[in-house]
């Protein structure tokens, strides 16, 4: 509890570490990160930072509130052991002078409305602490664009009602209790990075497609088993993280990501991929490590042998018999109708009810070796070089990717 | 002569002494490498110049040259990121300055240093961390410039050039044909 007029208890300002080019800011909370601040040569302190749960190794300073920070616009009170925050004991002209305010690895279990007072304030940390709930006074903050709030009991029933209409372009809701995406982030029209992961996540719904500035969207580490084709109409997507979820199948639409740059599907329930991630042409980076994906290339994976009628139907088909109506039945004519041809280029023949769901590998930059789902007429089709299964080992030209396009897959 | 204790590096350039010194004998024990780096305390405000992240994976960031004969560099991974399964056809010490898994189950405990070889065979690691980035602090012994990497379900082996993100602290975007990192 701070107390007017006391000596505070401040830790150096300081500024998030930036990532790459174009990136969003992150904060790098705990895990053997440091902050600095980019005027350290005007500051005469320094402090380290370590995680907190193994050791709490800082440097706590005296300072007195007017020297601190003064000009830069950082508040830090993390790492204090805080209970309660209470803004009232700050100056009215400090709150307004405020752009970034740490609040992070404490012990709050609620922030107080008068957080608006901080009616500047663009940057807010609240990461692990120990909150339930978003107060009121956080929607009130019309200059918030980065809202980060890591690591505590927050869910779907946790934030203030106005929350949708925060002009936020970095929300990071990661490691708390999350079963549904509320729909008040959906609402969030101007965020280009989201962050879910480690929470309980069921689905995706399918409003996220309103997020149209989307840039990150990182859901790794929930419970999510599908995900919805609207994730297709974000067209600024450039980074998908899935990772560590329960996902059976990816939606074809997806091929529409066309800034897609990186797509993390590690560690879930895929058995296949559809064909059509092969048009992902801004993809760098791919991760499949840890799905039951087939392993080894296996011809006949649901294959029930064709029916008298099918394998009659099929010659009927491929030789060009000549038939009209007052030759057979009407079912059978119906029937014949049905002929699908077969997808494999190189095959003229056809199938009625009986086709092979084929597994097939397509080499990406001749390094790895990605099952996609097609079907074939039969097992024995297969293009006309490779007689025999061993060989299928080996890419085929219509579907090998360009070294260019995928540059990096991980697997395994 | 033979080193018979090792004097705990206080800072991260004092490591980096220490290794050169140790480095330059014909015969190095891998012990006192451990031991070294072992000791030197994690100081983020010595090696945050060095840690540059990317935001989809995880990065390379040369720290020291070590006269050719090793190389000491840091690698920054981001939330979920990791590197496929390669070998090291030379020694590897890794230290933690944050929290790793090593896919061989080991977890990398913050300060605590892992090594590897060749005739320990392949390994991955990853930040299985959804809310942390993470950082460690890797050491190569000779320096290499390319590795294999391996698809687990097919075995198929790939060899892949090496590239930095940055070099001494400086962003070097423009390293040749940038191709596998791990």
């Amino acid at each position: 509890m701070l107390h007017a007029g006391a000596k505070k208890f401040v830790n150096p300002p300081r500024c998030a570490l930036t990532t790459g080019p174009g990136a969003n800011s992150r904060s790098i909370g705990g895990v053997g990160s440091a902050h600095c601040n980019s005027n350290t040569k005007k500051k005469t302190f320094a402090r380290t930072l370590s995680r907190v749960e193994i050791h709490a190794k800082f440097v706590k300073m005296e300072i007195d509130e007017g020297a601190a920070a003064a000009g830069d616009g950082v508040l830090d009170f993390s790492r204090l052991s805080l209970n309660t925050f209470s803004p009232d004991s700050i100056s009215g002209e400090r709150k307004r002078d405020t752009r970034q305010l740490y609040l992070n690895y404490n012990r709050l279990t609620a922030l107080p409305s008068s957080v608006c007072d901080f009616g500047n304030l663009e940057f807010l940390d609240i990461s692990n602490n120990g909150l339930s709930a978003i107060c009121e006074g956080v929607a009130r903050l019309a200059r918030l664009r980065t809202l980060i709030a890591k690591n505590n009991r927050l869910d779907e029933f946790s934030l203030p009602k106005e929350f949708g209409s925060l002009r936020l372009e970095v929300l990071n809701f990661s490691g708390n209790r999350f079963e549904e995406i509320p729909l008040q982030c959906m609402k969030l029209l101007r965020l280009h990075s989201l962050s879910l992961g480690g929470n309980r996540l069921k689905s995706i719904p399918a409003e996220i497609e309103n997020l149209t500035s989307l840039e990150l969207l990182y859901l790794g580490g929930n419970l999510i088993s599908a995900i919805p084709p609207e994730v297709a109409n974000l067209p600024y997507l450039s980074y998908l993280v899935l990772c560590d979820n329960r996902i059976q199948s990816v939606p074809p639409q997806l091929t529409r990501l066309h800034s897609l740059r990186s797509l993390s599907l590690h560690n879930n329930l895929l058995t296949y991929l559809p064909r059509e991630i092969l048009c992902l042409v801004h993809l760098q980076e791919l991760s499949l490590r840890g799905n039951p994906l087939v392993v080894r290339f296996v011809k006949e994976m649901t294959y029930d042998p064709p029916s008298l009628l099918e394998l009659a139907g099929r010659t009927v088909k491929s030789r060009n018999i000549p038939y009209s109506p007052c030759d057979m039945p009407s079912n059978l004519l119906r029937y014949l109708d049905l002929a699908s041809k077969c997808p494999n280029p190189k095959c003229a023949g056809v199938y009625f009810d009986s086709c092979v769901r084929q597994i097939k590998f397509v080499d990406f930059c001749g390094k790895y070796r990605l099952p996609l789902m097609h079907y074939l007429c039969s097992p024995e089709c297969t293009s006309p070089c490779s007689s025999n299964p061993q060989s299928d080992a080996d890419s085929e030209d219509e579907s090998s990717v360009p070294a260019y396009r995928l540059q990096r897959v991980l697997l395994g | 002569m033979e080193h018979t204790e090792v004097v705990k590096p206080e800072t991260l350039d004092e490591l980096i002494k220490a290794l050169h010194d140790i480095f330059e004998s014909d015969c190095i024990n891998v012990e006192e490498v451990q031991d070294v780096m072992e000791s030197y305390e994690s100081k983020p405000q010595e090696w945050m110049q060095y840690a540059k992240f990317d935001q989809y994976r995880y990065t390379r960031n040369l720290v020291d040259e070590g006269n050719g004969k090793f190389n000491l560099m840091i690698l920054c991974w981001g939330e979920g990121h990791g590197s496929s399964i390669h070998d090291h056809t030379n020694s590897h010490y890794t230290k933690s300055l944050g929290d790793m898994v090593q896919r061989s189950q080991r977890i990398l405990q913050e300060n605590k240093v892992a090594y590897i070889n060749d005739s320990l065979g392949l390994h991955r690691v990853e930040n299985v961390s959804h809310t942390e980035c993470a950082v460690s602090l890797h050491l190569y012994s000779p320096p290499f410039q390319s590795c294999q990497t391996f698809d687990q379900r097919t075995g198929h082996r790939n060899s892949v050039k090496m590239t930095f993100w940055s070099k001494y602290g400086e962003r070097t975007p423009f390293e040749t044909i940038s191709q596998e990192n791990n």
